[in-house]
């Protein structure tokens, strides 16, 4: 009844094999390299700032949600100082991020990758900047990115993103390459031949979506060195015919910086659904009518703008003045000459100065008149009197005509 | 009485039964155990014998149970989500690349033991009768091969379950191939997606077949597989010793717990044992429970070396727009969509398309055959439990050259075919994957 001696001496060796593996799955979960990062950083904020300072810095895997743009980004795991003030001039992945874009892109509403691309899901450089990673598609537009094309500017390569919702400006502050682009695209007259953001000609291929196009369905055949869409358009705004031969579409002998831009802004337009809150110069709002903006600058600058001005026009129409009350919750202000005489049996100059009743209250506490004001009213009442009389008048003149 | 244990005793305690007795009421008191025999043979307990596949399939699949459990929590069926949700386990959730990298070697190993489980059974003509009464060894041979089945389709339905571009695309070629079925394909490659295309229709479907419905089937297969193995006195090789020492004769009630000996026939497991009990077994507990913690651990410490040196692929999201090219299907039916290709036939512009003929024909034949092979062999029962018996000569070596071709085929699909499926050597480089920058 002896355990076989063979079986218990592999279950301690295998039992010691797991403990090990196990071990090295623990360390793997408890040291990673997000970690080194964000302990130097609170080094730094400890020696710049002291240890008080230091213990805001938030420590664990950070993350930016942005569920409008579907966006999960943990680059702040690393990226910590990208929103404290003075570490501008400190190493990456320490600087603090440059204050003007921020300004109208917080981080908050807008995530990073949305702009630097990268993988944000990712908490290990390598993943996140996804520059050399196999199966996804953006990588981060930095400094290595712009190196691999010789691109001069670091930051020229991810004004595509900047495009992605800027797409219908005509100009975008600090998307110089972007501009450059669309101001070639008007200067050579792409449109003669190309449909682009709806309209153009036919004889090219309509670009709106171009950007839309999967790497696959490029024809690399002419291509040299690294076959990519950048590297695609690259050659062929270069010189077109070398990429694709049957084309007619000119050489415009572009330099490589001007071949750049516009290799920017095809692939910058992609077909992208936006939040209305996101598309630049959105405005939210219902646009009113001509016949409408006709008739509220009438009574904003017309004669009877003082009652608009001072809010009467919320319950009383002033129809000879052309002002029309949404509510019309008191009578016509046009006959209060009379109106008021044959309700209240006072003068109205009388009643202003003493009101009664709903007018006493409004007057007391909603609009207040000075004496000039209500001078002003007795006034241009009299006068809206006259031009309702006066149209009355002509009415019953013409009534009395049919009759005849 | 227990004598009194020190320290040492206790910290390193293994259980060590003083008689026969107490082994056996160890086992049969034991919830866990209770399904074991209380004595079992030194040939069914060796290596060389059954490689224990069958045990590591058991274990795979616990491993299997658990890693699942858990990543249910995480994973979310849609279309919206689920890519996502992989992601956040691969990078935000603590062990999430551990627990996926467990399940996915454990998924990939299940199938290929299964298959070698198979492999034993056929070559050690483990599937046939022996010499004890009551044996129905073709049903658990059946039995298996159902088993075998569902661990694809499991396999198969997990495969979606990631909805990146190798998980759409290889479901795409898999339920293409299905729909070459005659009459019935169509509608097969509907109900399986849901509609015509791949959608959250087919991703619910394959969540739910994947976690529960199929899990439960094996469940289920399994405790009537083993239920089997008792029913038939153990394993093949059992057979094979109780001839060898002629005590066919001692297959008698020896003694009976029936009622005052009034009911008729034998009653469950009290009959004498097939073989010396002497010479030849030794008790369950230890041997038995102890083999089978090394056969656990080794599975444990095997999968999580491999979780942790293979990283667990994922692709770009999938997009129904952009074909990956190649477009495979999961490596265990590689042989098959290999074999569409292959009995794909143009003559001028006319095509024969093989996705019938290898697709469907050849592994339906082959899945029929696996079912009636038992009731065709004629081989005698002195072949049984035996490796490479003479007797069965020809028709092991007509398997073995079906397995071979099987993977060969598999081993052509899945690394010697690279765009638009033409054939690469190892050393030749695949043309460079395009990318956006």
């Amino acid at each position: 009844m002896k355990p076989n001696k063979r079986d218990v001496m592999w279950i301690s060796a295998l039992g010691i094999a797991l403990l090990i593996t196990l071990g090295f799955v623990y360390d793997r979960h408890f040291a990673p390299e997000w970690k080194d990062y964000q302990d130097e950083f609170r080094e730094m904020i400890a020696e710049k700032y002291g240890e008080a300072r230091a213990a805001q810095v938030p420590a664990g895997v950070q993350q930016i949600w942005v569920k409008e743009l579907n966006r999960v980004d943990r680059c702040t795991t690393c990226h910590q100082g990208v929103e404290w003030k003075g570490m501008e001039s400190a190493p990456e992945p320490f600087r603090t991020h440059s204050k003007e874009p921020l300004a109208k892109h917080p981080i908050s509403k807008y995530g990073c990758t949305v702009c630097h691309g990268g993988q944000g899901y990712a908490v290990d450089t390598e993943s996140a900047h996804a520059v050399a990673v196999e199966h996804w598609e953006e990588p981060l537009l930095g400094a290595e990115m712009a190196a691999a094309y010789t691109v001069s500017d670091r930051n020229a390569l991810l004004q595509v993103n900047c495009n992605g919702c800027h797409r219908y400006d005509r100009e975008t502050k600090g998307a110089d390459v972007i501009n450059r682009g669309k101001q070639l695209i008007a200067e050579k007259g792409c449109r003669a031949c190309h449909v682009i953001n709806g309209r153009g000609g036919t004889v090219g291929p309509n670009l709106t979506n171009v950007g839309e196009l999967s790497p696959e369905q490029y024809d690399y055949d002419r291509l040299n060195g690294k076959k990519s869409v950048f590297a695609w358009h690259m050659a062929h705004f270069k010189d077109p015919k070398a990429m694709s031969p049957a084309t007619v579409m000119p050489n415009f002998g572009l330099n490589s910086k001007d071949a750049q831009a516009l290799t920017l802004l095809v692939m910058s337009w992609k077909r992208r659904a936006l939040p209305v809150e996101y598309i630049p110069g959105f405005q939210q709002a219902d646009v009113p009518t001509p016949e409408e903006q006709r008739r509220e600058s009438e009574m904003l600058t017309g004669k009877g703008a003082f009652f608009v001005r001072k809010g009467c026009f919320i319950c009383h129409d002033v129809s000879s003045f052309g002002i029309q009350s949404a509510s019309k919750i008191g009578p016509d202000l046009s006959i209060a000459v009379t109106d008021v005489q044959s309700r209240f049996g006072r003068t109205l100059e009388d009643f202003l100065a003493q009101p009664t009743g709903t007018m006493a209250v409004v007057l007391s506490t909603q609009i207040h008149l000075s004496n000039e004001e209500r001078a002003e009213a007795i006034e241009k009442l009299h006068e809206a009197y006259k031009i309702k009389e006066a149209e009355s008048g002509k009415a019953a003149q013409g009534e009395a005509r049919k009759g005849k | 009485m227990e004598a009194k244990r020190g320290i040492f005793e206790k910290l390193f305690w293994t259980w060590t039964p003083k008689t026969e007795r107490e082994a056996g009421d160890s086992v049969v008191r034991n919830l866990l155990l209770h399904w074991f025999p209380a004595k079992v043979t030194n040939a069914s307990l060796s290596f060389g014998y059954s490689f224990w596949l069958g045990t590591i399939s058991a274990v795979l699949f616990a491993l299997l149970a658990l890693t699942g459990m858990i990543l249910m929590f995480l994973y979310v069926p849609s279309v919206e989500r689920a890519y996502q949700s992989i992601k956040d386990i691969e990078f935000a959730v603590a062990f999430g690349w551990y627990l996926r990298g467990v399940h996915r070697i454990s998924a990939h190993l299940m199938v290929a033991v299964v298959f070698l489980h198979m492999v034993r059974v056929f070559l050690t003509g483990a599937y046939r009768n022996g010499v004890a009464v009551h044996q129905n060894r073709p049903l658990n041979w059946i039995i298996g091969v159902a088993l075998l089945l569902c661990t694809l389709l499991l396999s198969f339905t997990g495969y979606l379950l990631p909805w990146d571009q190798l998980a759409y695309w290889a479901i795409m070629v898999g339920t293409n191939i299905a729909s070459a079925a005659p009459v019935v394909g169509e509608r097969i490659r509907f109900v399986l997606l849901g509609g015509n295309t791949i959608d959250q229709n087919t991703l619910i479907r394959f969540y739910v077949l994947h976690c529960f419905f199929l899990p439960v089937a094996v469940l289920f297969l399994f405790v009537w597989h083993m239920w089997r193995i008792r029913k038939d006195h153990g394993l093949a090789c059992v057979d094979r010793l109780a001839r060898t020492q002629k005590r066919i004769a001692a297959i008698v009630p020896t003694k009976t717990y029936s009622l005052l000996g009034v009911a008729k026939g034998r009653t469950v497991h009290v009959e004498a044992s097939l073989v010396d009990e002497e010479s030849e077994t030794v008790p369950s507990s230890p041997n038995l429970t102890q083999r089978l913690l090394v056969v656990t651990l080794v599975t444990v410490v095997a999968v999580s070396l491999l979780a942790i040196a293979l990283p667990t692929p994922l692709e770009e999201a999938a997009n129904p727009k952009v074909t990956p090219n190649p477009a495979k299907a999961p490596w265990y039916f590689l042989w098959l969509q290999e074999l569409v290709t292959d009995t794909t036939i143009h003559l001028g512009g006319f095509t024969v398309n093989g996705a019938f003929v290898g697709g469907i024909l050849i592994p339906g034949l082959i899945v029929a055959g696996l079912i009636v092979w038992p009731f065709l062999d004629r081989s005698p029962v002195s072949a049984a439990g035996v490796w490479f018996a003479a007797a069965r000569r020809r028709q092991n070596t007509i398997f073995l050259l079906l397995v071979l071709a099987v993977l060969v085929l598999t081993i052509i699909g899945t690394f010697l075919r690279g765009p638009f499926w033409h054939f690469y050597w190892p050393w030749d480089a695949w043309p460079e994957a395009p990318k956006h920058f």
